[in-house]
């Protein structure tokens, strides 16, 4: 497993990749550090929050984590790589797992790299640093999720580009499932509302941000995570059945 | 030693191998022969543990791939038919990873890599990328990957497909001496190259196993009518009677006059060739006839294998084929044999 995990960690850091990821990162966190910033001037009432930054943050990981995630699995086959790691005495749910802490590894390099934000703030003004650290665990567990989510459709697919375009259509779908469950037409059926409410993530880091720590808002995030990687492991072993 | 009981590939509704069952013996290297899209691919595949088998078992040891995957895979190395590389890797940092994958223990990797390195003479672009390798390098780099660890088990899909004939030469050299200490199973289209490596082959069409023997074996079983030349100087009629007599000629079908007393005999014959030839030329040379030239005309592998995959499918097994008689008695002396001179 740690093989795996090593080399994956090669092929990011080796390579731009990572930097690259962690510096358009950094530009996206910066352009809403920026707005905070600039909507400060004048006024000393209005509160400088981190909260909201993180919020709008949120929508650029629908562009970032599926190309951080498109070539996991779709790569390999491409390469006919996926062979070796087949025909190794290592099995298919070790390799996903490793997959998975490689790319997670890479996600928490990335959000390394937006701590410089509150270090700025702090030099000038004062951090909350609790609910800032809430703020990074609600965003950590939600990129894990949807670092998840890109595995599965890189498992899915055949080349990395197809990975990133429809990991980038379901993530941006999913954003709007708490939007969807308070449509009039669905609000109408309280049962189905709440049954399609409790698939969104959104309202869920909305507590994170605010600095509350649920349980149940971990194990919503810890359950995507594990029945993703499953279907994970599913579908790569589903393919092997079916390959022509 | 391998065992392979009943396996079979279904693709779809499309049977891709056909119940087939064979085993594979400590330092052997089994040939596995076959037209394009005869079912070697997947079989290896199949043997390797990479695709799930419809129905059958394959044990490696006593493993049994499906139920004990990682033990069983560690007896393997497998070189699929595309050399299974990384692109973006350097050939050492490669090497280095399949090595950690095969679970080499940490301290013997250095020297395990830099062994296979120099068994595949690929020392000189450790530090390159393998993207800008050459095919022939790429399948090298290949097939180090798959001796790594020292697995006794080595199967080969295609591996001198793609490559220059020194390199062929090379691979099929390094073949050879993998059989001191590991088995290995190797498949290929081309017929020179499983008669100049293999110790017995399997031929295989459309999923089924036509015949698994050794060369000389399959070779010998085939020769459907058996031709002998001979080649004498002395009196014409004198070595047409005394060949004709010797037990076991059916018939003489050519005499040619080379001059100088010089005659050239095509018989055929029924029963041992060896036996036959052995006495029509003690015949000859008790009654004063000198023998210039002996020689047996026998169907090369080539004959063989067009012969075996041209058949209408039968379950399988050699012997099977060999209890009906094959009718190809044009055919044999049309194509160009390999000659025998004693």
């Amino acid at each position: 497993m740690f093989p795996i995990y090593k080399k994956e960690l090669q092929s990011f850091f080796y390579t731009p990749f990572a930097y690259a990821m962690a510096a358009l990162f950094m530009l996206l966190f910066s352009l809403s550090f920026f707005t905070g910033i600039a909507r400060l001037e004048g006024s000393n009432t209005w509160a400088f929050s981190f909260t909201e930054m993180f919020y709008s943050v949120i929508l650029y990981f629908i562009f970032l984590i599926p190309i951080l995630t498109m070539r996991t699995f779709a790569d390999e086959r491409k390469n006919g790589t996926e062979v070796l790691l087949m025909t190794s005495p290592v099995s298919t749910g070790k390799i996903v797992i490793a997959k998975f802490l490689a790319n997670i590894t890479v996600y928490l390099f990335m959000l390394a790299g937006t701590i410089v934000f509150p270090i700025i703030t702090s030099m000038k003004g004062e951090v909350v640093v609790s609910q800032l650290i809430c703020a990074y665990i609600g965003i950590f567990c939600w990129g894990a999720m949807y670092i998840a989510l890109g595995m599965l459709i890189s498992s899915l697919t055949e080349t990395p580009i197809l990975a990133a375009i429809i990991g980038e259509v379901i993530m941006f779908a999913l954003l709007f499932v708490d939007d969807l469950a308070n449509t009039a037409f669905i609000s109408q059926y309280p049962k189905v509302q709440s049954a399609i409410y409790a698939f969104a993530a959104q309202p869920r880091f909305a507590y994170f941000s605010e600095g509350f720590i649920r349980l149940s808002d971990l194990v919503f995030f810890g359950s995507a995570i594990i029945v993703l990687l499953i279907w994970t492991y599913i579908s790569i072993e589903k393919r092997r059945w079916n390959r022509g | 030693m391998i065992t392979i009981e009943n396996l079979t590939k279904y693709y779809g509704n499309n049977r891709a191998v056909n119940h087939i069952s064979f085993t594979i013996n400590d330092n052997e290297i089994l040939g596995f022969l076959g037209p394009n899209g005869a079912g070697k691919s997947t079989t290896m595949n199949m043997i390797a543990g990479y695709l799930p088998m419809s129905d059958g078992k394959v044990t490696i040891c006593g493993a049994d791939v499906t139920k004990e995957p990682s033990k069983a895979k560690r007896n393997i190395g497998y070189l699929p038919e595309i050399p299974p590389v990384y692109p973006d890797m350097k050939v050492h940092e490669y090497l280095s990873f399949c090595a950690g994958l095969k679970k080499v223990p940490r301290g013997e990797r250095k020297a395990e890599i830099d062994r296979v390195m120099g068994l595949l003479k690929i020392k000189d672009v450790k530090g390159k990328l393998i993207r800008n390798l050459s095919k022939g390098y790429k399948q090298r780099v290949g097939f180090a990957q798959a001796l790594l660890g020292n697995p006794r088990f080595l199967i080969l899909d295609e591996p001198t497909v793609g490559l220059d004939p020194n390199q062929v030469a090379e691979v099929r050299s390094i073949i050879k001496d993998l059989k001191k200490e590991h088995s290995v199973i190797f498949s290929s289209h081309i017929l020179s190259e499983v008669s100049a490596v293999c110790d017995r082959v399997i031929i295989i069409n459309k999923g089924d196993i036509r015949a698994i023997d050794t060369i000389e074996n399959l070779e010998k079983s085939f020769a459907t009518s058996q031709v002998l030349h001979i080649k004498v100087k002395g009196s014409k009629a004198k070595a047409a009677s005394i060949i004709e007599m010797t037990k076991g000629i059916k018939e003489i079908t050519s005499i040619e006059d080379e001059g100088s007393d010089i005659y050239s005999f095509t018989v055929t014959m029924e029963g041992d060739a060896d036996t036959i030839r052995d006495s029509v030329m003690a015949e000859c040379l008790k009654n004063g006839v000198s023998i210039i030239e002996v020689f047996a005309e026998r169907p090369n592998l080539e004959n063989v294998f067009i012969e075996l995959i041209n058949r209408p499918a039968k379950k399988s097994g050699l012997q099977e084929l060999l209890d009906e008689t094959p009718d190809v008695s044009g055919e044999a002396e049309e194509n160009h044999t390999e000659k025998e001179e004693e």
